[in-house]
Order: C-alpha cells, then sequence, then structure tokens
C-alpha cells in the first residue's frame, strides 16, 4: 500500500543531522482565554529540519500552542516567529466532502498545474488512484493520508500534526507513523507532533518537549538509532522516563490526565 | 484476494434476481392506485355513487381530452405555469439574497433576521385582501403572494445551511491560506447547498399552494380560473382535471428538484452508493 515511497531517495538510518538555524522560535508566549495562563511565558525553539513530539495532559496547553503556531490563534506580536510556508495536519481529516480527493489537495494552489501537482502528493502517499474519489467514500486511514497530501503539496517548511493517527485503528495508525516517519526524512521538513502517545514520540522524534501548565515541564532529546524498536532498553528507558514527566507510572496507575 | 472474488461472484449471481424483485416492489407499487381507479370506475358504472358529484376517470379523461384540443387547458397552464415560475423566481432571489447576507455577517444578521423572522409568522394567504386592495385584481397580486411565500422558507434554510458549516472544516481552510471569498465559495456555499435546496423544494411546494389559492380568489386565467369556472356551471369532470393538472405541476417541480439534488449532491455517500453500492468498502 505505500510502496510508492520506496522508489525515492533511500529513507536514512540515522537520526538526521539538523542544521543549528531555528525553524521556529518562541519568546515568552502567554496565552489566556479569561482565566488561568493557558501557556505561561513559553519560550521554545524548534531547530530547522527536526521532529520535535509535544507531549501533554489535556488542558496542558498544547494544542493552544499548535494553534498560535498555525496561525489560527493569533499571538502577542514579536513573541512567535515561523515559516511562512506552514502546514496543518489536524486529528480528523477536515476534508471538503464536495470537492474530488484531488481537488482536496489542490485547494488554494496558486502556481503550477494544480492537478499534477496533487496527483505527485496522492501518488507519494500510495493514493494515485484515489484521485476522482469523494472524500466521503474514503476509509478513515485513506482520508488521513489525503489530508497528509494536501499539507506535503504545499512544500511546506514547518509542518504541524495535530494527533493525527489518534483516531485511527491500531494497524492503520503504526502504517501511518512509518509514512509520516518517512516523509519527514525525504522532505526538509520541520515537524512538530502533538500526540498523548509517548511510544509513538519515540518512534518518530528526536525530541520530546513535555508542557505541564502552560510551561515546559521536560525537553528531552532521543538520540535513538533508526528504524526503532520497543523492546531497545534505552527506548524503555526514556519510555519510563517521559511518563514519569507526565505523572503516570508504566502501569497507567496514577494517571487522572 | 479471496474474499474479494468470493463478493464479486455473489454480487454477480444476485443481479438477475435483484433485477426482477427490483420490477415486482415497483409494479407493487401501482397496485393500490390503479386498483382505486378500477373501483371507482365500477361504483359509477353501476351507479352506487351520484355521478354529477362523482365523474368517473373514464368522463374525465374525456374532459381533459375536450380542454386539451379546445386549446383552453394549454392557453390557462400556461398562465399559471409563468404566474409561478415569476413569483418564484422572485422569492427565491430575494431569499438567496437575504439569506446570503444574514447568512454571511452579523451585521447583516441583526439587520434583517429579526424583521424577516416577524413577517415569516404572518399567514402569507391572510395578505389576499390586502393585496387586491393595493395591487388589483391582475397579475401583480399573484405573483406578489406567491414571492413572499416562498422567500421565507428559502431564507431559513439558507441561513441555517451555512451557520452549520463545520466550523473545523473552515478552520483548515484557513490553514490552507484561502481568502475570505475563497472559502465563502469553496467551503460555506458548498456547505450550505443541501439546506439550500431542501429549502427550495419546501418554496416550490409553497408556491403552486399559494397559486391555487390566488387563482381562485380572483382571477379570469389560469388552472384555478378554470376549476372555479367549472364550479359555476356544475362541471365537477373539469374540476378533477384542475385538480389532477395540480398533482402533476406539483410532483414535476418536485422531481426537477431532485434531480438538481442528485446532480448537486452527488458527493453524499447516500446518492453515489445507490450507483456504485462496492465504492465504500474499498
Amino acid at each position: 500500500m505505500m510502496t510508492a515511497l520506496q522508489s525515492h531517495t533511500p529513507v536514512l538510518d540515522e537520526p538526521r543531522v539538523t542544521r543549528g538555524e531555528a525553524a521556529v522560535s518562541i519568546r515568552g508566549l502567554t496565552r489566556s482565554f479569561g482565566g488561568p495562563n493557558i501557556l505561561d511565558d513559553l519560550d521554545l525553539e524548534l531547530e530547522a529540519g527536526s521532529f520535535t513530539a509535544l507531549l501533554g495532559r489535556s488542558g496542558s496547553g498544547k494544542s493552544t500552542l499548535l494553534r498560535t503556531l498555525a496561525g489560527l490563534d493569533t499571538a502577542p506580536a514579536g513573541t512567535v516567529s515561523v515559516p511562512d510556508r506552514r502546514a496543518v495536519v489536524f486529528q480528523e481529516p477536515r476534508l471538503l466532502p464536495w470537492k474530488k480527493v484531488w481537488r482536496n489537495v489542490s485547494l488554494g494552489l496558486r502556481r503550477g498545474d494544480a492537478r499534477a501537482r496533487a496527483s505527485a502528493a496522492l501518488s507519494e502517499l500510495g493514493l494515485s488512484h484515489r484521485l476522482d474519489a469523494w472524500p466521503l467514500t474514503l476509509s478513515g486511514g485513506e482520508a488521513q493520508r489525503v489530508a497528509l497530501a494536501r499539507a506535503l503539496v504545499r512544500e511546506p517548511k514547518l509542518m504541524l500534526l495535530d494527533e493525527p493517527f489518534a483516531a485511527l485503528d491500531a494497524l492503520t495508525r503504526l502504517r501511518m507513523q512509518a509514512l509520516v516517519g518517512k516523509l519527514w526524512q525525504m522532505h526538509d521538513l520541520t515537524v512538530l507532533l502533538v500526540t498523548h502517545d509517548v511510544d509513538e514520540a519515540l518512534l518518530l522524534a528526536d525530541r520530546a518537549v513535555v508542557l505541564i501548565d502552560g510551561r515546559i515541564g521536560a525537553d528531552v532529546a532521543i538520540p535513538l538509532d533508526r528504524p526503532r524498536h520497543h523492546g531497545d532498553p534505552e527506548f524503555i528507558r526514556l519510555r519510563q522516563q517521559l511518563l514519569g514527566t507526565l505523572g503516570i507510572d508504566e502501569n497507567g496507575l496514577d494517571g487522572g490526565g | 484476494m479471496a474474499s474479494a472474488t468470493l463478493t464479486v461472484e455473489r454480487s454477480v449471481a444476485r443481479a438477475p434476481s435483484r433485477a426482477v424483485s427490483k420490477a415486482f416492489d415497483g409494479a407493487h407499487r401501482f397496485l393500490v392506485p390503479v386498483l382505486i381507479l378500477v373501483v371507482w370506475q365500477a361504483l359509477d358504472s353501476f351507479g352506487w355513487i351520484n355521478a354529477r358529484l362523482m365523474p368517473s376517470p373514464i368522463r374525465v379523461a374525456e374532459a381533459f381530452w375536450q380542454l386539451l384540443v379546445t386549446g383552453q387547458l394549454l392557453g390557462n397552464l400556461w398562465i399559471s405555469l409563468v404566474r409561478v415560475a415569476v413569483g418564484l423566481g422572485i422569492g427565491v432571489f430575494l431569499g438567496i439574497a437575504f439569506g446570503l447576507f444574514a447568512g454571511l455577517s452579523r451585521f447583516g444578521e441583526n439587520t434583517v433576521d429579526s424583521t424577516l423572522q416577524m413577517v415569516r409568522t404572518l399567514p402569507h394567504l391572510a395578505l389576499i385582501p390586502l393585496f387586491i386592495l393595493w395591487f388589483g385584481i391582475g397579475e401583480t397580486p399573484k405573483i406578489a403572494l406567491i414571492a413572499l411565500g416562498s422567500v421565507f422558507p428559502v431564507y431559513l434554510n439558507l441561513f441555517a445551511g451555512i451557520r452549520a458549516v463545520d466550523r473545523k472544516v473552515i478552520e483548515a481552510a484557513t490553514t490552507l491560506d484561502l481568502t475570505r471569498a475563497e472559502i465563502i465559495w469553496n467551503v460555506i456555499l458548498p456547505g450550505a447547498l443541501p439546506s439550500f435546496l431542501v429549502g427550495l423544494r419546501y418554496a416550490v411546494g409553497i408556491a403552486w399552494l399559494t397559486l391555487v389559492v390566488a387563482e381562485q380568489v380572483n382571477a379570469n386565467s389560469g388552472i384555478g380560473y378554470l376549476v372555479m369556472n367549472a364550479r359555476d356551471f356544475l362541471e365537477t369532470d373539469v374540476i378533477f382535471v384542475g385538480l389532477i393538472i395540480y398533482a402533476i405541476l406539483g410532483l414535476t417541480t418536485d422531481q426537477m428538484v431532485r434531480a438538481i439534488e442528485r446532480r448537486a449532491l452527488a458527493w453524499r455517500p447516500t446518492f453515489t452508493d445507490a450507483q456504485q453500492p462496492n465504492r465504500r468498502a474499498a
């Protein structure tokens, strides 16, 4: 199903060397909606080309942060610097059901042959046969891959993923995680992945940032070789560390989040 | 793979029996109406009901033929059609204009919604006496009444449809750097279309209803005039012809709107599934 990917450049097996410059820079960002601060004097930099997982319990402010970076919530001037070319993939595909798949992907493209570009992006995600399908006839995994294609076709510098696999079944989720990992390695992308899932963060990201009450509670490098394995002792150690930061032991006790 | 071949075989094997049962269903649906006609004709033929008040189907058919060859039917039908077309056209146009104005902006909603909601509660047919005093007994009061009746279903449904468009999808479109005009054109209007078409179907029904009343109150042409004239001469068969014409007109225009729906809403699984039953499985 994902064979289209293999015809491209070889996939790197080591963590990608990042270039040191910041693609995203946040300085002293405070956000509140009338109550306590959702984001509280937050500082965060994302290196260009890095893959960062943003973890946190519900209500920790991670969605607000992602929305701010996506430009959906306005931030106070001077606090947030992001690339102009950004793309967002949400938990739901959020496709326009009245437009065929390729028109969903090409929506908003202003240059070039829209259908050809949409077709190329969909092929990369193994969906070249679904170009003229209606979105409501797609399976959940297919629809989410269309949403990924819609993000990729814009050739973004920054890709914001808001729990994009949370609504998928377990097998489809594993496939999608592998797919996103490969897309990141083949494109010049900075990725910020918002997730609840510590394992997902450890499989994909080279850095995990844990938000607690609108502040950065932990900032952990994930220097694991790729492809990664759940059984790797270092994987297990990082897993316990991150779960500990989130306030849950490995049996899921004392959760409450 | 094995399961895929299995389903194909099964659907091929089932195809003929499905066609037969579909034909049977079709015939079944016509059974009762045909039975009613037969019994009705029998009652008349045996003289069990007063043929003056309740003409037999055959006499109604004869009256229909008479009206057709003398040209009365088509002439009056044309006049009625024009009244509905013009009135409905004006009503739908205004309904769309108000619906867009109120649906797309808070300012528009505050400007027109309260007034329209108040006028809406007035039964528009109650305005007939006033319209006759204002506009006389020509075409104007009839067209104005049809327009007035069809404004509201279009306005209400379009307004509700625009406001019901999924916020999340609009948000996603915003992240694609669409301008406000592009979002309205690509997201909001197509999203409101199903609801608008429901409003349009209501409007068409109301337009015919209004025509019937308006033509019977005062008119010297049109199907309603034909019917009222027939009443004066006790021509019940002609009255029946008029009723059947109304039914056919209502049905036809409703089917027209449904045909528009099928084309415009082809993206909905309810419509696509009927044509391509196996698409969702993939």
